[in-house]
């Protein structure tokens, strides 16, 4: 070595010596970029350098950064394919560097450059490669035509040695961290995707993480059960902007058929990723619209990902994310990410979705098995499939005799019922039918609604045997209150009619006759109406009891003094007071009542004979008797006395008349007055009627 | 005539009416009693109320029907059931006559001469028809 070449090759140590250095402190990407550039270039004593990688897909070149070059010349430069007959495509496809000693020369090897670029001299392109795999390359250029000796080969190779481990240093940290940034996000977004079932509201959350890190925008949207687009969430940095995004949608409502985006990949279930936007997609998504051309440029749509949200083999929406105006293009990374978000936000939806189902259905099973209506749910076949607790009750079947049974065959009157009830689609109103439903010797009146639908039938069955039983009775009363009515009517009218008649002259006997039954008739009437008003204001418990304190024994004389004014002769009236206790009821109602145990008592003595009414004082009740010795009561027909417009079978009381309601009155009085009435008798010897009423405490 | 009813205001006013249409008149005050006068007195005529107690008025028309000595005696209701379906069991029974309470008594001679007049030229059928559609009343 000549002292000049040793100096020359000190100086070159030195040179590579403080790249090494600046390499050393350079972190990103981006520093190592441009220690590479600054010093190295210096360093190889060229004009211009620029470095160019693998793209991520392998199939070109681009170019990450340059120095010295005139920027004009470099703009065509920014990309260029792998198989290119260029300098670079050429050092990264085969891994050997290129030292070019002139310009003529490059032009002869790479005729492509040879009318571009003419203003240089010798040009070096050298591989950037780690562990023997080639990632890139760096060309210089430089002032002079150079013949490159092998020192200064050497310097150029060593030179880019140390930018590829840089570089490939900086990009695997660069990786590393975003890796890192990624797994976070992901964490971060699972969690918040676990935190509530509310998934419309964690969605939208998430959509809201996902800005600005991972796009611009962010939207999701969800496909509703008649295949319909709902944009659940849209996310920008900017609320403007979202606020903004919504309005578009409402004037763009989202197209199912759209050949590009969000219906597309609901359509097909298959992800959309365009690390780059073609123009080409943009203008068959716009079509001829001027104004969404002008909203679209102004967005400035890039880069977008679209990936449909999947569990266990149905699509339930759909993820977008776009890079506009900050974000970069998306790489292969961002779409697995997004691919992975998506995922886990569908995992996410679907276990809500199911729990909420799970829940819903718990909830149906619970109502179902507490409802108090009948249910019963038939398949087409006409088998049980669901026989509720109220269904058991009502029909008197338990649910597992019922089950998978033909329905004819677990209730005997099914049949004769369904034939009744109208079956109607599901939606409309049914009204309900009532009839009886009779199995295995019981019968219960039901209300049966039928609802008809795909998979079969499901009736709901209230029972209303009691109401129909105060139905029937109420209708019942209506009608025997009318014949009631009905007679004494005749009577009134008949007598008018007959004496106004002209052609028949009537005895004075007769004309008394019938002025008697007019007024007797009329009173009857009368009284009929006020024990009718009477029987319906207690069926109401609209009678209000005045309790006061009182004197029973009084009340029992007033009550026999008024009898004594229309008693017949052969009836003698008494009154065995026994101490007079004190006791607490309605004076009104007391007397009320007394008088109509007491002509009870007259009319059923046909014969004459005595009715008494006799106080006894007991510890804590005073026992009001009336007491006759006249036809009395049938064993069996005791109780039914009481009974509404219930009357016993008495010949003799013709003329007399009664409405049936009598008994029925007092009765209800008494009790109201938290009293009993009660009958003891012995048929031919005379009836005791005993009102007990408490005393005065 | 025959008037079975347990109302004494009802038996008053038919005979007072019948009696002006020159028409005599027996009464009985149950369906018991009824029947056997029936048979023993054998009347043109029964004018029949329904509701009595211990035999009502249908179990009178058909004792009245199942014996021979009644069987032909034409049988008017005179009742206080208004029901289409007691008119029903009234023609079921044998009614040739459907009369509802309250009635117009003064009336009533000439329905019961209609209906002897109508049974003489062989219209019992139709009388019974009549029933059933009400066109009595």
């Amino acid at each position: 070595m000549s002292p000049v070449e040793g100096i020359e090759a000190a100086d070159r140590a030195r040179r590579l010596q403080r790249v090494a250095e600046r390499l050393a402190e350079a972190v990103t990407p981006e520093e190592v970029l441009d220690a590479v550039l600054s010093e190295g270039v210096r360093a190889a004593e060229a004009r211009a350098g620029a470095i160019g990688v693998l793209s991520a897909d392998g199939k070109s070149v681009e170019l990450l950064a340059q120095q010295g070059y005139d920027p004009a010349v470099m703009t065509g430069w920014a990309s260029f394919p792998l198989d290119a007959d260029l300098p670079m495509s050429q050092v990264v496809r085969t891994g050997a560097a290129l030292f070019i000693p002139s310009l003529r020369e490059r032009n002869e090897l790479f005729p492509a450059l040879a009318h571009q670029g003419q203003e240089g001299h010798a040009v070096v392109v050298v591989p950037l490669a780690v562990a023997g795999r080639v990632f890139g390359a760096m060309s210089l250029s430089f002032d002079d035509d150079i013949d490159f000796g092998l020192e200064r080969r050497e310097m150029k190779m060593t030179l880019a040695r140390q930018a590829a481990q840089a570089l490939a240093r900086s990009r695997l940290l660069e990786a590393e961290q975003a890796l890192r940034k990624r797994m976070t996000f992901l964490a971060e977004a699972s969690d918040l995707l676990a935190s509530s079932l509310d998934y419309n509201r964690t969605l939208r959350q998430l959509a809201r993480l996902s800005v600005p890190g991972l796009a611009d925008w962010c939207a999701i949207d969800i496909l509703g059960p008649n295949g319909e687009i709902e944009r659940l969430a849209v996310a920008h940095q900017d609320p403007e902007k979202v606020r903004w995004a919504r309005e578009l949608q409402e004037r763009y409502p989202p197209d199912p058929k759209a050949p590009h985006g969000v219906a597309q990949v609901l359509r097909s279930g298959e992800p959309e990723f365009f690390s780059q936007i073609p123009p080409e997609v943009l203008d068959e998504s716009i079509g001829d619209d001027q104004e969404l051309r002008r909203i679209v440029d102004e967005l400035g749509l890039r880069a977008s990902i679209c990936v449909p949200l999947k569990a266990r083999g149905r699509i339930l929406g759909a993820l977008t994310l776009i890079a506009a105006e900050t974000h970069p293009l998306y790489t292969q990374a961002d779409f697995e990410l997004a691919t992975e978000l998506a995922h886990r936000a569908a995992v996410a939806v679907d276990n809500a979705r199911l729990f909420r189902e799970a829940e819903r259905g718990a909830n149906a099973a619970l109502a179902l098995a507490y409802v108090a209506d009948g249910v019963v749910l038939l398949d087409r076949e006409g088998r049980v499939r669901h026989w509720n607790g109220a269904a058991a009750a009502i029909t008197g079947v338990d649910e597992e005799d019922a089950l998978g049974r033909p329905v004819r065959e677990v209730v005997s009157g099914w049949d004769t019922l369904a034939a009744l009830v109208p079956l109607v689609p599901p939606g409309s109103a049914p009204r309900p039918v009532t009839l009886p439903l009779a199995h295995a010797g019981r019968e219960r009146w039901v209300a049966v609604t039928g609802v008809g639908f795909g998979q079969g039938t499901v009736y709901a069955l209230q029972d209303v045997t009691e109401e129909h039983a105060l139905e029937k009775t109420r209708s019942d009363f209506v009608a025997t209150a009318s014949h009631e009515l009905r007679t004494p009517l005749a009577a009134v009218y008949g007598a008018v009619r007959t004496l106004r008649r002209g052609d028949v002259e009537l005895s004075e006997d007769d004309r008394t006759l019938f002025l008697e039954m007019i007024e007797s008739e009329a009173t009857r009437l009368a009284t009929i109406i006020d024990q009718i008003l009477l029987t319906g204001q207690l069926d109401a418990g609209a009678v209000e009891i005045d309790a006061t304190e009182c004197d029973p024994a009084e009340i029992a004389a007033s009550v026999i003094d008024s009898a004594a004014m229309h008693v017949p002769e052969d009836i003698s009236l008494a009154l065995d007071p026994d101490g007079s206790p004190r006791i607490v009821c309605d004076e009104n109602k007391l007397r009320q009542v007394l008088v109509n145990l007491v002509d009870n008592a007259i009319k059923y003595s046909p014969g004459g004979g005595r009715v008494e009414i006799r106080l006894r004082r007991e510890t804590s009740h005073c026992l009001i008797e009336v007491v006759d010795d006249g036809l009395g009561i049938p064993m069996d027909e005791r109780n039914r006395i009481f009974e509404k417009f219930y009357r016993l079978d008495p010949q003799q009381t013709k003329g007399v008349g009664g409405s049936g309601l009598g008994l029925y009155i007092c009765r209800e009085l008494v009790e109201r007055m938290n009293g009993q009435l009660t009958v003891a008798s012995q048929p031919g010897r005379g009836s005791t009627f005993t009102v007990e009423l408490p005393l005065r405490r | 005539m025959l008037v079975i009813d347990d109302e004494r205001t009802i038996r008053l006013l038919c005979r007072v009416n019948l009696a002006a249409s020159g028409m005599d008149v027996i009464e009985a005050a149950d369906g018991r009693s009824g029947i056997e006068l029936a048979r023993k007195e054998r009347p043109d005529l029964v004018l029949l109320d329904v509701m009595m107690p211990d035999v009502d008025g249908w179990t009178v028309a058909r004792e009245l029907a199942k014996d021979e000595r009644t069987r032909d005696i034409p049988v008017v209701f005179l009742t206080a059931r208004a029901d289409p379906a007691d008119r029903r069991l009234g023609v079921q029974l044998g009614g040739v006559g459907y009369l509802v309470k309250p009635f117009d008594p003064v009336a009533i001679g000439g329905v019961v001469e209609e209906v002897l007049a109508r049974i003489e030229r062989g219209e019992r059928e139709q009388l019974r028809r009549d029933i059933s559609s009400g066109a009595e009343r």
